[in-house]
């Protein structure tokens, strides 16, 4: 293969060179010893890293030296993040630095931390059995956060998809740099005069920021004061900050605590759907019940009327033979009749016919005049 | 700018929580039919309101403010 079949021209070579070492690191932090930090005038700062075996060239540009303070004197252990790339003009190996922590400081804050966590755990701030429920239909949600932050976004986002019921109250707060905790748990305690059935706290970015705010004592206790149930979204998967221990319920990323805090609108509507089935069913089967029970009685009454009917309808029918039984016409029918006096006295004995005497004899038909001889 | 911040939230958890007692209590046997009846009534109100509150279209995302004298307000977000 000779070099007329592919040629690379330099700026192709170091561009693909440089594709490969972006793309195959990305950001990482390094730990190392600062030598010769020289500050540009456009104020970026040049330094090399080394340890006993080897050095790096770093840069660090302005944006992000700004924020570091003051430059590191010769010597200074740091911890460095940053990524790996390749300054094309020269050719050269370049580690592109965004922070710059000396690990004197890391011991001090790793240290700082481990005492905050020791008091909040031994006041039981970070107990299972303080860890309150979250709302199952949340209506209004507070959510503390950067309001032109990712996790804002994310938030809003899956609400929408999820429940558009939801009202969601911007707190907004700074998440990281300097003043961030104080904001934080000025939001928080806001978050206490609100009328929210929820609290969500975070930040977004999936990157190795700033997470100090998150394990600020005072954030903490701001977070546990909150009177409504919590969820942390800190945004990052493998560090997890105080402030994660104290939320109700600590979500990996923005967008997995509106999951968690937000019903899904599509299951709600089936439960609602399901209710109201179940409450039609519900009447029906009970204006059942109650027709049955209807009937049921109905054919009692009819029952006992019946009954009723057929013993007074046996009981006049005797009686009715009874009277009948006594009445004197009954008794003139069978062939007696009944001797009267002309004063209408009922002529009883012998001697009640006095020779010559007048009297009527009544017969079932009528009324015979007759005398005694 | 609208509502307060401190006014009652739309409640659907209410409206859902009354619901389900509701069917719940239909459901058993140990029911005259005018409670059912009345039950069942409520039972529609809460069906209704809460179909509405889910048929609401579109998140409402607004943000806090306070004001210089310490009350706090709504505000639309930008966006």
């Amino acid at each position: 293969m000779g070099p007329a079949d592919q040629v690379f021209s330099i700026s192709d070579l170091t561009a693909a060179v440089r594709t490969i070492l972006e793309g195959s690191l990305g950001t990482v932090w390094v730990r190392g010893e600062v030598v010769q930090c020289r500050v540009h005038g456009s104020g970026h700062w040049y330094f090399t890293l080394r340890d006993s075996a080897a050095q790096a060239r770093c840069a660090m540009w302005r944006t992000y030296s700004q924020r570091a303070g003051r430059p590191p004197a010769d010597g200074t252990e740091v911890f460095a993040q940053g990524r790996p790339t390749l300054y094309e003009a020269k050719g050269e190996f370049q580690f592109v630095v965004y922070r710059l922590l000396s690990t004197a400081g890391i011991g001090d804050q790793q240290r700082a931390l481990e005492r905050v966590k020791a008091a909040l755990d031994k006041e039981g701030l970070f107990a299972a059995a303080r860890k309150r429920a979250l709302p199952r239909y949340p209506s209004r949600v507070a959510v503390v956060t950067s309001p032109d932050g990712a996790a804002l976004h994310d938030i809003v986002t899956v609400a929408r998809g999820r429940w558009p019921a939801a009202e969601l109250l911007v707190v907004a707060a700074r998440v990281q740099g300097d003043g961030a905790a104080a904001e934080l748990v000025a939001a928080l305690k806001r978050v206490n005069r609100l009328r929210v059935d929820l609290c969500i706290v975070g930040r977004g970015g999936g990157g190795r920021e700033d997470l100090a705010a998150f394990n600020d004592e005072a954030v903490c206790r701001a977070l546990a004061a909150v009177r409504v149930p919590t969820v942390s979204a800190v945004g990052h998967e493998t560090d997890v900050t105080l402030a994660d221990l104290v939320a109700d319920v600590r979500a990996a990323t923005p967008s997995a605590a509106a999951e968690l805090a937000l019903p899904d609108a599509r299951a709600v509507r089936r439960l609602v759907g399901d209710l109201g089935a179940r409450l039609a069913g519900g009447l029906s089967r009970r204006t059942r019940l109650a027709v049955e029970r209807l009937e049921r009685t109905g054919d009692r009454l009819e029952g006992a009327l019946e009954d009723g009917l057929a013993r007074r309808r046996h009981l006049a029918d005797r009686l009715a033979a009874q009277l009948d039984a006594l009445s004197p016409l009954r008794v003139l029918e069978r062939g007696y009749a009944v001797a009267r006096a002309a004063d209408g006295r009922v002529l009883r004995r012998q001697r009640d016919f006095p020779p010559g005497q007048p009297f009527t004899l009544r017969v079932t038909d009528g009324a015979v005049p007759a005398h005694a001889d | 700018m609208t509502t307060p911040p401190t006014g009652k939230p739309a409640a659907l958890a209410d409206e859902l929580a009354r619901l389900e007692e509701i069917v719940r209590r239909l459901e058993a046997d140990d029911l005259d039919l005018d409670a059912a009846l009345a039950l069942f009534e409520q039972g529609v109100a809460c069906l209704r309101a809460a179909r509405e509150r889910l048929a609401a279209a579109e998140v409402r995302v607004r943000t806090v403010l306070e004001d210089a004298n310490g009350t706090l307000r709504l505000g639309d977000l930008d966006g």
